[in-house]
């Protein structure tokens, strides 16, 4: 786990009782836009294949028993067993219901953002339920790009100019605050 | 009752066993990850189990530390059911059968 310590200059408010708002810059809703689109079209990718199979593609059984190949989609959609037989029967039964799930939580965030030109954004306890929830699922996608398993955050933090990755780990940083800003709003609710 | 000793200590063993392997309940645990926030894993445990802030913000601190910790305990069906939420919100979890690290 890691922990925020960034400055806070902006992010999620909470306004009156049930909403939580932010103002966002023209280039951080494209960002938001560009990343949470790529998180769609990577869960769209394992689509199921049935063919004739209807009731199983009826009750939500996937036709993937084994995890995915890429390691962000091994992430986003995790074995639940470290016993291989155990894992692929769970699989079978749920995958299809998690990628729902996920995608649902990507597509609110991504019509919030759509449908905001100015970049005000507000929310309701759900909504930003969602956003956390895709917020998270970005930066486990951009977490196992810059390979942070392996790599200290001193490491990231040195990256080069020209490396490509330095840019994206401050992107990555920058959704670590946001999403922080939003959970401290959420939990002043809670206290 | 006239009990041999003998015959009394396999039934004590008998019953410790049972004690030991068919109760044994299903565990959900978390594991640790690097880029999972602290807040965030507390904000969870809240969210989807109703703890506490105190009791969510141990569990999270004993994963952290830990590198794991067991978040619920009861049937299979139940435990899969709490990993599949909270995989819903990118913590990784597993299921298994008694608290042994495996």
């Amino acid at each position: 786990m890691s922990e925020e310590t960034q400055e806070a200059h902006s992010g999620f408010h909470r306004h009156g009782s049930y909403a939580y708002v932010s103002n966002f810059s023209e280039s951080e809703r494209e960002v938001l836009i560009n990343l949470v689109g790529q998180i769609l079209e990577l869960l769209g990718e394992r689509r199921d294949n049935h063919g004739d199979d209807l009731l199983a593609a009826m009750i939500g059984i996937t036709s993937h028993d084994s995890p995915p190949d890429d390691g962000v989609l091994l992430r986003l959609l995790p074995n639940a067993y470290a016993d291989q037989v155990d894992a692929s029967e769970f699989r079978r039964y749920t995958e299809a219901t998690l990628r729902a799930k996920k995608s649902a939580n990507a597509m609110s965030m991504h019509i919030d953002l759509k449908s905001s030109p100015d970049g005000c954004i507000e929310v309701d306890h759900g909504g930003a339920n969602a956003w956390l929830g895709a917020m998270n699922d970005i930066r486990l996608a951009l977490g196992v790009r810059l390979n942070v398993q392996e790599k200290s955050r001193e490491d990231l933090e040195i990256l080069g100019p020209n490396d490509p990755l330095r840019g994206v780990y401050a992107v990555y940083s920058w959704l670590g605050w946001l999403q922080e800003s939003l959970i401290l709003a959420l939990m002043d609710e809670t206290l | 009752m006239v009990t041999t000793e003998e015959s009394l200590d396999e039934k004590v063993e008998a019953a410790i066993k049972e004690i030991f392997s068919s109760d044994k309940p299903w565990v959900t645990i978390v594991w640790d990850d690097p880029v999972n926030l602290m807040s965030y894993v507390t904000y969870v445990f809240m969210e989807l189990f109703r703890f506490p802030r105190e009791k969510a913000n141990e569990l999270m601190m004993k994963v952290h530390i830990e590198g794991r910790a067991v978040v619920s305990t009861g049937s299979r069906e139940e435990m899969e059911h709490d990993v599949a939420r909270l995989h819903e919100y990118g913590l990784w979890a597993t299921v298994q059968h008694g608290d042994h690290v495996s």
